[in-house]
């Protein structure tokens, strides 16, 4: 249970996202296993790897946002009709609106 | 938000300016390429107006439209049922170092890519999310719609086996 604990605190460790209390209690066990020193080495290399691919850049295809907005554009125009035709034609118009799939 | 709320397609497209990178970024890194991100982007978005009306503000609209695209991705993923060739990545470009550097990061980088696929979707998607989005474990909780501490939990569990796969 303790050693789980730690291992728990060690992703934290390895960034420095631990309190006071919590570093000693670490470090008492890295002094005490070589094993906890490497798993701390190794969580070390992963967030190097973390943070450069958080870093890397994505780009965003340039039509993304006209196709969206087109897409959009439909959609709404899509509701409205089909709006329209259920008021206009009741159930059977809400029923062919189903049918064809537009809303 | 309320204009859009009241059907300002203009308001809209100002939101999908603002929000298009990380809701892209979030299905590249879910699903692994280009073109099924785009495709999950938009269709992220399309589901964003659709819902719209549902949006009640309790958390920002960015993390509420990260929920749905975690959804899209996800539910993409699962249709598909398919691994991620590695070739699929396109390394990334590290112009800023020297020409050996790079190419160990960008191979470094598309094995952490592949090891991410081979996460469970939850933990994937709290990685992702807090570790390469920068969302916060509140901000994580709300679009995975867990509690905090899950969402806590799936990044360390994640975490734990990204490192077992890398290191």
């Amino acid at each position: 249970m303790e050693n789980e604990a730690i291992e728990e605190l060690l992703q934290a460790y390895a960034v420095g996202d631990v309190s006071e209390v919590e570093a000693e209690r670490v470090e008492a066990a890295l002094d005490d296993s070589p094993r906890l020193r490497e798993e701390l080495a190794r969580y070390e290399r992963l967030f190097v790897l973390l943070v450069a691919a958080a870093e890397e850049e994505v780009k965003v295809p340039r039509d993304l946002r006209a196709r969206i907005v087109w897409r959009v554009a439909v959609t709404a125009y899509l509701n409205s009709a089909a709006e329209l035709a259920g008021g206009l034609l009741g159930a059977y118009g809400r029923a062919l609106i189903y049918y064809l799939r537009l809303a | 938000m309320a204009r859009v709320c009241a059907g300002n397609r203009r308001t809209f497209s100002e939101l999908v300016w603002r929000h298009q990178a990380p809701v892209f970024r979030v299905c590249y890194r879910f699903l692994g390429n280009r073109e099924d991100a785009k495709d999950a982007a938009q269709e992220s978005f399309i589901r964003a107006f659709k819902k719209l009306d549902g949006f009640e503000g309790r958390s920002s609209f960015k993390t509420w439209l990260l929920r749905l695209t975690v959804n899209v991705s996800l539910n993409e993923r699962t249709r598909r049922k398919e691994n991620l060739p590695l070739e699929d990545w396109a390394p990334p470009d590290f112009s800023g170092d020297g020409p050996e550097e790079a190419a160990m990061k960008a191979e470094a980088l598309a094995r952490l890519h592949k090891a991410l696929q081979a996460l469970q979707p939850n933990h994937r998607a709290a990685v992702v999310l807090h570790d390469l989005e920068g969302l916060n474990f509140r901000e994580v909780g709300e679009a995975l719609d867990v509690a905090e501490q899950t969402a806590k939990s799936w990044a360390y569990r994640g975490r734990q086996r990204l490192k077992d796969l890398m290191t």
